[in-house]
C-alpha cells in the first residue's frame, strides 16, 4: 500500500521555527543478554523543518543506528520519535516521509537513471504525467539530463551519487537523511559535491539530516552540528558554537586543534567566571551552557591555538602587553598559511600557538627561547566536569 | 634475472598440469565418455538397422520415431512432467532460498538446509522404495491413480537442483536494495515484486532448467511410482531395449541429448549472468 504523498516542506517564514523531527530519550541496544550492547542512549534532540542538521562523531558511536531509526529501517528500544508532529514508533520505512541516501548508493542495477528516479513516485501511485514532470525536474536539478537513459553501472561514481541523491529527492519528503555520502569519493569530487549538497538543500527547502566523522565537512556545511561519542550525544549547537565554545573535553579534542589547561575557579557568575591559569594570571571565561561548577573548583578550560598571540611577535605594541602565560620554545610547524609554535609552559603544560604567515611575518622564534602568550578576549572556556 | 627463471622453472616442474600421465588419463577420460556417444549419435543416421555396419545416411529412424504413436505419448508425458514438476519445485525453492537468505539467522536454519538438500544425499533408489510405499498406501485410502504421484515425486527431487541456483544468486544480491525500496515507499510485496524477483530472476531460470533436465532424465523413481500406461520417455526407452534393439532408440535418444544440451546450456549461461 502506498503511504498518502507527504507535503512537500514548506520553507518556515524568517525567524519561525518549526520542529521537523522530534527524538526524546531515545535508546537503542542490540542483542541480548550478556551479548547486549547499547548503541544509542538517551538521545534527545529536535531538528528544525529546512535545517542542514549533521551527526558528527568518531566511527561506531551510534550515527548510522540513530539515522536508522529514524528512516524505520529498526525499531528504538525506548523513547520517543516524531516527525512532523506525527509519532512514528512502529511504521515502516515505507511508512514515513523520510528518504534516505545511501552509502553505497544502492541504485537499481535493473532501472535506468530515470525509472531509478521515478521509483518512488512510481509506488506512491502518482499520475504518470507528474511523474514525468518530477523526474525530468529532478533530472536538471542534479545535471543528469544526458544520461536518463543510461543504466547505473554505464555512469560514474559521482554520477551515481548524484542519481541517488535525485532518487531521493524525487518524492519530496520532509527529511532527507544522507549516511557519509561523501565519504567514498575522491577529495576534489567531495569538495564538488558538498557544495552541490549544500545548494540542493537550499533550493528544495528539505530538512536534511546528514551524517560524517569528518569535523571539517560538519562545520562547513551545517546549520547546526550535533556531536555524538559512544551513543550519545554530547552537544548539539552551531558550528561557531560547538568549535569555540565547546562543553566537553571530547567535543573539544574531536573538532580541531585546541589547548587544555587546569585552572581554579576564583569567582562566578551565570555565564562567566574568572579563573586562574598556571602561572597566576587571572583572566574571565566562559562557562558551558548548565553551568555546573563552583568558586574554587578546579577545571579544565579550553584556548584555541588561533587565539593566542605570542607577546612582542608583532612589531607593535609594548612587549609585556597583556601576557598571560610564559612558557619555552619546543619546536615550530610550518603549515602554509600559519606555523604552529609549540611551547612547554613552566608547570610542565604543552601550548600551542597558531601565528599567521603573513607577507611581512618575521621569522617565528628559536628553539629554546623564553616567551610570553597573550589571549583574544574570550578566548578561555570552561569545559563540563 | 637468472634466479627467477629458474625459480619459474621449479614452480613449473611442481605443477599438476604437468605430471607424467595426465594427459593420457585426461584422453582416457575423454574417450570414455564421449565415444559411446558419438557413436549413438552417428548410427541414428545409419540406413541400415544396424548398431555395427554403416549403410549410408539417411533419416529413416527419425521418421520411425515421428512415426511411432507410443514415442509421441511418452515424449509428450516427459516434458509435461519436466515442466510441471520443475516449475513447481523452483516455486518452493525459490520461497526456500528466500526464507534462508533473506531472514537474519535462526535456530534450526542448517537443519532446513540440509532436509533441501536430502534428495541429494539419499540414494535414489530408497527414494523410490519409499514413495512406492506411501503412494500405495494413499492410492488404496482415496482409489486415485493418475499423474499426481510423478508430479510430486519428480517436484520433491527436483527441488534441492532448483534451490543451489537460486540460492547462489540470491547471496550475491545487495541487501540494501530492498532497503532502498522499502525507503522509496515499496510495500514488502512490491520491494519483492520489484526489486527482488527481477534480479533474482535469472537464478530462477537456471534453477527452472536444471530441474527440467532432472526430472526429464530420471528413471529410478519414475519406475518405482509410474502406474500402467505412465512410461516416461527414459522408462519407455529402458523397456524397449529389453526387448529388440533397432536404431529409432538412437534417433529417440540422439533428440533426448540435444533438448538436455539446449536445457543445459541456457542454465549456465542464466547462472552465469552478473547481479
Ligand atoms: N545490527 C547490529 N547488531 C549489533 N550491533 C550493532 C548493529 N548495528 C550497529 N551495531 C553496533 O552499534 C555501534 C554503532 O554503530 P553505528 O551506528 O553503525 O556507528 P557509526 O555509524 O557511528 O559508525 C557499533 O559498535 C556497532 O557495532
Ligand atoms: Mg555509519
Amino acid at each position: 500500500m502506498a503511504t498518502p504523498a507527504p507535503k512537500p516542506a514548506s520553507t518556515p517564514a524568517p525567524g519561525a521555527r518549526v520542529t521537523e523531527i522530534e527524538i526524546g530519550a531515545l535508546s537503542k541496544t542490540f542483542g541480548r543478554g550478556a551479548q547486549a550492547f547499547r548503541a544509542l542512549s538517551d538521545v534527545s534532540v529536535s531538528i528544525n523543518r529546512g535545517e542542514f542538521f549533521t551527526l558528527l562523531g568518531p566511527s561506531g558511536c551510534g550515527k548510522t543506528t540513530l539515522l536508522r531509526l529514524i528512516a524505520g529501517f529498526e525499531q528504538p528500544s525506548g523513547g520517543t520519535l516524531r516527525i512532523g508532529g506525527r509519532e512514528v514508533a512502529g511504521l515502516g520505512p515505507n511508512q514515513r516521509p523520510v528518504n534516505t541516501v545511501f552509502q553505497n548508493y544502492a541504485l537499481f542495477p535493473h532501472m535506468s537513471v530515470a525509472e531509478n528516479i521515478g521509483f518512488g513516485l512510481r509506488m506512491q501511485r502518482r499520475p504518470a504525467a507528474e511523474r514525468r514532470e518530477t523526474v525530468d525536474r529532478m533530472l536538471r536539478l542534479v545535471r543528469m539530463e544526458a544520461m536518463a537513459d543510461r543504466r547505473p553501472t554505464q555512469i560514474s561514481g559521482g554520477q551515481q551519487q548524484r542519481v541517488a541523491l535525485a532518487r531521493a529527492l524525487a518524492p519530496q519528503p520532509r527529511v532527507l537523511l544522507l549516511d557519509e555520502p561523501l565519504s567514498a569519493l575522491d577529495l576534489k569530487l567531495r569538495k564538488e559535491m558538498q557544495s552541490e549538497l549544500k545548494r540542493l538543500q537550499l533550493e528544495t527547502g528539505i530538512t536534511f539530516v546528514f551524517v560524517t566523522h569528518d569535523q571539517e565537512e560538519a562545520l562547513t556545511m551545517s546549520d547546526r552540528v550535533a556531536v555524538m561519542s559512544e551513543g550519545r550525544i554530547l552537544q548539539t549547537g552551531t558550528p561557531e558554537e560547538i568549535y569555540n565554545r565547546p562543553a566537553d573535553r571530547f567535543v573539544a579534542d574531536f573538532i580541531g586543534d585546541t589547548n587544555f589547561l587546569d585552572a581554579v575557579v576564583q569567582d562566578i557568575t551565570a555565564t562567566h567566571a574568572v579563573v586562574r591559569l598556571p602561572g597566576g594570571a587571572r583572566l574571565a571565561a566562559n562557562l558551558p551552557a548548565g553551568g555546573g561548577t563552583a568558586a574554587g573548583a578546579t577545571v579544565t578550560v579550553v584556548i584555541r591555538p588561533e587565539h593566542a598571540r605570542l607577546v612582542g611577535d608583532s612589531a607593535d605594541g609594548p612587549a609585556d602587553e597583556g601576557a598571560v602565560l610564559s612558557g619555552q620554545v619546543e619546536r615550530s610547524v610550518f603549515f602554509g598559511t600559519d606555523t604552529h609554535v609549540h611551547l612547554r609552559l613552566s608547570d610542565g603544560t604543552p601550548f600551542v600557538v597558531r601565528r599567521q604567515n603573513t607577507a611581512a611575518a618575521t621569522p617565528p622564534p628559536e628553539i629554546g627561547r623564553e616567551v610570553s602568550v597573550a589571549l583574544a578576549g574570550g578566548a578561555v572556556q570552561v569545559l563540563r566536569n | 634475472m637468472r634466479g627467477a627463471s629458474m625459480a619459474e622453472r621449479r614452480v613449473r616442474s611442481f605443477s599438476i598440469t604437468r605430471l607424467p600421465g595426465f594427459g593420457v588419463i585426461a584422453l582416457a577420460t575423454f574417450v570414455l565418455l564421449y565415444v559411446p556417444i558419438v557413436t549413438l549419435v552417428v548410427f541414428s543416421f545409419n540406413a541400415q538397422a544396424s548398431m555395427s555396419t554403416w549403410g549410408g545416411f539417411s533419416l529413416t529412424w527419425y521418421e520411425a520415431a515421428f512415426n511411432n504413436r507410443q514415442v509421441r505419448e511418452v515424449s509428450i508425458r516427459s516434458l509435461w512432467l519436466a515442466v510441471v514438476a520443475s516449475g513447481l519445485a523452483t516455486m518452493v525453492a525459490t520461497l526456500a532460498a528466500l526464507a534462508t537468505t533473506r531472514t537474519s539467522r535462526f535456530r534450526g536454519q542448517t537443519m532446513i538446509y540440509a532436509l533441501i538438500n536430502q534428495p541429494l544425499m539419499v540414494p535414489e533408489v530408497v527414494t523410490g522404495v519409499a514413495l512406492l510405499i506411501f503412494f500405495a498406501a494413499i492410492r488404496v485410502q482415496t482409489g486415485y491413480s493418475g499423474m499426481g504421484y510423478l508430479v510430486i515425486a519428480h517436484t520433491a527431487f527436483c527441488i534441492p537442483f532448483a534451490y543451489l541456483p537460486i540460492k547462489a544468486r540470491l547471496e550475491t544480491m545487495d541487501l540494501t536494495l530492498e532497503r532502498a525500496a522499502a525507503d522509496l515507499y515499496a510495500s514488502p510485496w512490491q520491494a519483492f515484486r520489484h526489486i527482488t524477483l527481477p534480479l533474482v530472476m535469472p537464478g530462477v531460470m537456471a534453477g527452472f532448467m536444471l530441474g527440467f533436465v532432472i526430472s526429464l532424465d530420471t528413471v529410478v523413481i519414475t519406475e518405482f511410482v509410474k502406474a500402467a500406461g505412465q512410461d516416461t520417455l527414459p522408462t519407455y526407452m529402458l523397456g524397449q531395449l529389453r526387448r529388440q534393439v533397432t536404431p529409432e532408440m538412437n534417433a529417440i535418444a540422439t533428440l533426448f541429448l540435444a533438448l538436455s544440451v539446449v536445457a543445459v546450456t541456457i542454465f549456465f549461461v542464466l547462472s552465469r549472468k552478473r547481479a
